[in-house]
């Protein structure tokens, strides 16, 4: 009898279970293996370094710490202009406008777009003479910004960002009405007779309601802007001269085009690393509250 | 009076607020749209933003001739992954939420780590795997990286949704008689479809859209799906924009597709991946 109770989760567990372990815990441990190595993955020399790649990334490569820095002013930006959007267009969006449906699809619908397709015509947007953003600041008298924004390294990846938003408001959007659909009215109710003004029922009612809304939404955001990759590359491709690099693009050069693996290896762990402080202390914190 | 007034300028200043942002969003798309209506004599001549001269409708034929087998490609991988990533992550979710297990919370933690783990982390050693069981540069092979990497999303959101299913339900079925199996498939699956249509919306489109194990799984050109494709419109000597925009817009129909017709469901299917 008791045995029979503890096979059957683990019967539905294991096609999930397998895969995961054969696709990402195997693969990445062994990544993190070849990161002790100098290796170019196919010849038969394999040199262990120990921590040197490591050191050697944080001490001497100019590019991993410019990638570092990126990733970390990516992710400020990600959490405060696009998660704030993202809030902004829910809270609106919740109240019973006509048309609100047409607006959540209007600002959702670049989500949908693959990071190749929104580069493509993000990239026609900022054309330094052809493009629209050059029109657009004509048009309003703005000239003097008028810039080739891909192209000069202070400016790309802020361009960048720009179209990053543009393409990723909605899902925080499409996450805070979900959260702010399951808020009774009571409260509300109750603030409006109190006299409560429109601030004070979004600090002390919205907010603390939303506490498990935002918890994904911190989350998934805080690891997309890690891993982010697929915009970058296709506007600049981490240019210009390596200006826009991230450490997942960063990564993607070094082991595949110079084929460096012990050191593409080694940046992959560094994100995974800063993932994990950040991240895990937060869900686990989380997880343990809705178990009763 | 006085009060609704007040609410009418707030509503109005709102409406303003909300056009003037959907144009923002809206705008590019339009180019996109105007770029692929246009000659190439057209293009060169005048802005990127203006409206053609004369509607060349039939870029939209030469794009389909050359992105059809990338558009077919990808409808392959998505239609079998995602309704199989779909079967896998509903049973193992079953398995957290409703089968007396002691180690739920740290399975659910172990398996939720995964989404921090990059894609470019495991590529060599995937690469390596799937050469060694012969998988390199096949559907099935990819399939079961992007299955993999679906995982702990596609947990996480079912789980969440099937935590707040009443065990009422499932005590109603044990009494009728029911294995697991069934309490799964003829229970908690029907109830938890709103969360099953939100996944399929995501999944589909995450899969369509996937570019980083296209490019390096499937180097044989012509299997790979539309996202590699559209790169292949941009040649190594000259880019044909007006081919290549018309191509964006027939690559992004079928998710435009997914995403109206599962629309209504992927707000309420959030809310169970919130409230978890």
């Amino acid at each position: 009898m008791r045995l029979r109770a503890n096979i059957t989760p683990w019967l539905f567990l294991f096609p999930a279970l397998f895969i995961y372990l054969a696709v990402i815990v195997f693969p990445s441990l062994y990544s993190l293996f070849l990161s002790f190595f100098d290796w170019n993955g196919v010849s038969a020399d394999r040199k262990f370094v120990g921590l040197q790649n490591y050191i050697n990334l944080i001490t001497q490569d100019s590019v991993f710490q410019t990638a570092l820095k990126n990733n970390l002013i990516w992710l400020a930006g990600n959490m405060t202009i696009m998660i704030g959007l993202g809030l902004v267009f829910a809270l609106i969006l919740n109240r019973q406008l006509k048309g609100r449906v047409f607006f959540r699809s209007v600002f959702y619908y670049p989500y949908v777009l693959s990071g190749i397709v929104v580069a493509i015509v993000w990239s026609w947007m900022y054309h330094p003479s052809k493009g629209f953003v050059t029109f657009f600041l004509e048009k309003i008298g703005l000239e003097e910004w008028a810039a080739p924004w891909l192209s000069d390294p202070k400016t790309a990846l802020y361009a960048i960002f720009i179209a990053a938003v543009w393409q990723g408001a909605g899902l925080p959007m499409v996450l805070f009405l979900a959260g702010l659909q399951t808020i009774p009215r009571d409260p509300y109710e109750a603030a409006i007779i109190d006299g409560a003004n429109p601030f004070q029922t979004f600090r002390y009612i919205t907010l603390p309601l939303l506490r498990d809304t935002f918890v994904i939404v911190f989350a998934t955001t805080m690891v997309g802007a890690m891993k982010v990759y697929d915009i970058i590359y296709g506007m600049t491709a981490g240019g210009p001269a390596n200006s826009t690099q991230v450490l997942s693009s960063w990564m993607y050069y070094q082991t595949f085009k110079y084929n460096y693996i012990g050191i593409g290896s080694a940046i992959s762990w560094y994100l995974i690393f800063i993932c994990m402080v950040v991240i895990v202390p937060y869900v686990i914190f989380i997880s343990r509250r809705s178990y009763p | 009076m006085e009060a609704s007034l007040k609410r009418k300028v707030s509503n109005g200043l709102l409406y303003l607020i909300l056009i003037v942002l959907a144009v923002f969003f809206i705008l590019p798309i339009v180019f996109v749209a105007f770029t692929a209506l246009k000659s190439n004599a057209d293009l060169n001549a005048h802005s990127f933003h203006s409206f053609p001269r004369e509607l060349m409708w039939g870029n939209f034929a030469d794009a389909w001739e050359r992105i059809k087998k990338y558009m077919g490609n990808s409808l392959l991988i998505s239609v079998v992954k995602v309704p199989l990533g779909i079967l896998v992550n509903a049973l193992a979710a079953f398995a957290l939420t409703r089968l007396r297990f002691k180690w739920s919370t740290g399975m659910f933690v172990f398996i939720l780590i995964g989404m921090m783990v990059p894609m470019q982390a495991t590529l060599v050693p995937l690469n390596m795997m799937l050469n060694a069981v012969g998988l390199n540069n096949t559907y099935p092979g990819i399939m079961f990286i992007y299955l993999g990497f679906g995982i702990p999303f596609g947990i996480l959101v079912l789980r969440g949704f099937m935590l707040a299913i009443p065990r009422e339900l499932d005590e109603a079925a044990v009494i009728d008689g029911c294995g697991e199996l069934g309490k799964f498939f003829r229970i908690i699956v029907p109830i938890a479809m709103p969360a099953i249509a939100t996944l399929f919306i995501l999944d589909f489109l995450a899969t369509w859209n996937e570019f980083l194990l296209a490019q390096i799984f499937i180097t044989k050109e012509s299997m790979q799906p539309v996202t590699a494709g559209l790169l292949t419109f941009q040649g190594q000597h000259s880019t044909d924009y007006t081919l290549l925009n018309a191509g964006v817009l027939l690559s992004i129909i079928p998710v435009m597709f997914v995403y109206v017709f599962f629309q209504k469901y992927l707000i309420s299917g959030m809310v169970g991946a919130v409230k978890g």
